[in-house]
């Protein structure tokens, strides 16, 4: 579908530029071999490469309308094990698998190298209150009004001090970023008991309770930055919504479903 | 016997749209209508004549018209009709395509349960079902086929605008309203919501398909017993033995079935080739389908599309029979209901919130 978009796109183009089409025609080309990534729970989190498991066989399908995925060909593409998570003992060993975020937060490197090098920098606070740092407002101004805890938390409340590619335990031990379960479950109780049963949060692979399947981790669907945005948002960012319904034949709109709206 | 010129139930049709490729074709329609008249033993003589061409295809063809319903079938017969159907389907859409005919797992009842309060009506779950089910999906009028409908629901009285819009008025929210003002939620939606993101202010969503009821009322109405519920849970349909007469869609009160008016519309390249008898094999013009909890996957011990693909993990799948799988779990400790619970359907479909 989207290639065949791409398609008459390019053809139209050429139709409209006349003689300046064979350009037109190589740009058209270059976006053909452009590969298609589409993103899984939200926008801005995981993401999958298209590509052929084998002929014939998508790795994953996505919309043509939106870029999210559809399908899944192979669930644990990409996946690690999840590493233990209390409480969960039931699956087997390997049985539970996860995707890595650590590759994903690409500034979580560059943060590494510069700065957050694991070695605690001099004047470093011994208090836990929140200071102003204006280096670190400048680089990301959302930290300046932190969407998260209504004021009552602040960095380093889940980031480790030293490590930044690491979030931080109750003990102030480092967890990693594939497991965020463990960081949010300090305040979410009854949400990670929720995620570790199977009720709250995603898994997809095989049903049986004690099958394979993937877990997608707290991140994967809310962006912790940014939870109190929007009050009718659930948790979880707004997204454009795949196309309606086919009409019955001979109507021309669905103006017959608010023939008696609802003022609000 | 009567060729072509047929206006409905091409059941055994090769997509092939070309002329040369046509070979004489009949329906089990055409069959009974030519058939009802000849004698018995000038049958088995047709039959017997057919069974003996050169003709691959119309064997075939000869073999399906002839089949039994499929409960009805030995192992052998289903795997004749197996092997027939992934040579017919192979040669169509020119890829190997496999039909499964696993049955139930001892030990499985299958359950669904959705989280009405996370729905956010994003309708991936819709795209998914159409990718992974070979539903029909052309341009023209009915040839889009979809088994999820997303209902977009708003909160009525209980809006925060319209607190003291009740009946008699100003006297704040009151009971009853009236038949011009709904009192909160009805289920009345909207199907055909597009809005530029989603979920809306004072909106709901409510996906609804196959409740898979243990009382399933289409199943009591359908005259020819191709639709019936499987020991593991599904209600499934025998796409050859169904005749079109949308008894079933007229019994269901979840708005659950869709009839194949048109001839189904498949790409080669967007077909699905994992599939099973009962499930998402390719369907003909004049039999109604239906969600069937992805026969295909969930007999291979795997989550159905729509699960896999809810962003927001409304969605879950598991056994009834297993104390600690996600649904028992949430029957055991979330608040459950089913839909129209008072039509003694018993869904094994179930909606929760947190």
């Amino acid at each position: 579908m989207a290639m065949n978009r791409i398609v008459r796109h390019a053809l139209i183009l050429a139709a409209c530029a006349g003689f300046s089409a064979p350009g037109l025609a190589q740009d058209a080309e270059k976006k053909e071999v452009k590969e298609t990534i589409c993103f899984e729970s939200r926008k801005g989190a995981s993401e999958v490469t298209k590509r052929e498991i084998r002929p014939g066989l998508p790795n994953v399908k996505c919309s043509p309308t939106t870029d999210a995925v559809l399908w899944y060909g192979d669930p644990y593409e990409d996946t690690v094990p999840m590493g233990k998570v209390p409480l969960l003992d039931k699956i087997p060993e390997g049985h539970a698998v996860v995707k890595p975020r650590t590759e994903k937060l690409s500034l979580a490197s560059t943060c590494t190298l510069a700065c957050h090098n694991g070695v605690t920098p001099p004047g470093f606070p011994k208090h836990k209150k929140p200071i102003p740092i204006p280096t670190m407002e400048a680089m990301v101004p959302d930290v300046k009004d932190l969407q998260h805890g209504r004021g009552r938390i602040w960095c380093l409340d889940c980031h480790h001090p030293t490590r930044r590619d690491k979030l931080v335990d109750n003990f102030g031990d480092p967890v990693s970023l594939d497991q965020p379960q463990l960081l949010c479950g300090k305040c979410h109780g009854d949400k990670l008991r929720d995620w570790r049963d199977g009720i709250h949060g995603k898994r997809i692979g095989e049903f049986a309770s004690t099958g394979k399947k993937r877990w997608f981790v707290c991140t994967e669907c809310h962006n912790p930055h940014d939870v109190q945005n929007g009050a009718h948002q659930r948790g979880f960012t707004q997204l454009k919504p795949e196309p309606p319904p086919q009409l019955p034949a001979g109507m021309k709109d669905a103006r017959h479903e608010k023939v008696h709206p609802i003022a609000h | 016997m009567s060729i072509d010129k047929r206006p409905l139930g091409e059941p055994a049709l090769p997509a092939s749209a070309d002329p040369a490729q046509a070979v004489p074709k009949a329906t089990r329609r055409d069959f009974l209508k030519a058939g009802g008249m000849l004698s018995l033993s000038s049958l088995m003589g047709t039959a017997a004549l057919m069974a003996q061409t050169d003709d691959a295809k119309a064997t075939i063809e000869w073999a399906e018209h002839f089949q039994k319903n499929y409960r009805l079938m030995s192992d052998e017969e289903k795997n004749e009709a197996r092997i027939r159907l992934e040579r017919r389907h192979s040669a169509e859409y020119g890829r190997k395509v496999t039909v499964d005919i696993s049955g139930a797992q001892p030990g499985v009842l299958m359950g669904y349960a959705l989280n009405v309060r996370k729905c956010i009506g994003c309708r991936r779950c819709v795209k998914a079902c159409v990718e992974e089910n070979n539903q029909s999906r052309g341009s023209r009028p009915g040839e889009r086929i979809e088994w999820i409908q997303v209902l977009r629901m708003e909160r009525g009285e209980f809006s925060e605008e319209r607190m003291n819009h009740g009946y008699p008025e100003g006297l704040g929210i009151q009971v009853g309203g009236n038949a011009y003002t709904p009192v909160g939620q009805v289920l009345e939606g909207q199907f055909h919501y597009t809005p530029e993101a989603v979920p809306e202010k004072d909106a709901t969503y409510m996906p609804i398909a196959c409740m898979q009821c243990e009382k399933p009322p289409c199943v009591k109405v359908c005259p020819v017993r191709t639709t019936y519920r499987e020991a593991d849970g599904p209600v499934v349909i025998d796409y050859n033995w169904c005749i079109g007469c949308r008894m079933c869609m007229g019994a269901c009160p979840y708005w659950a079935r869709r009839m194949n008016v048109t001839k189904p519309v498949l790409p080669k390249d967007e077909m699905n080739p994992v599939t099973h008898y009962l499930g998402n094999r390719p369907r003909m013009r004049g039999v109604v389908e239906k969600c069937h909890w992805c026969l295909q996957r969930t007999r291979q011990g795997r989550y159905p599309a729509c699960v896999e693909v809810c962003p927001v993990g409304a969605r879950k799948f598991g056994n009834l029979l297993d104390p600690d799988s996600e649904v028992s779990l949430i029957l055991a400790r979330k608040n459950v209901f089913r839909l129209k619970a008072e039509l003694n359907t018993f869904p094994k479909f179930f909606y929760f919130y947190d």
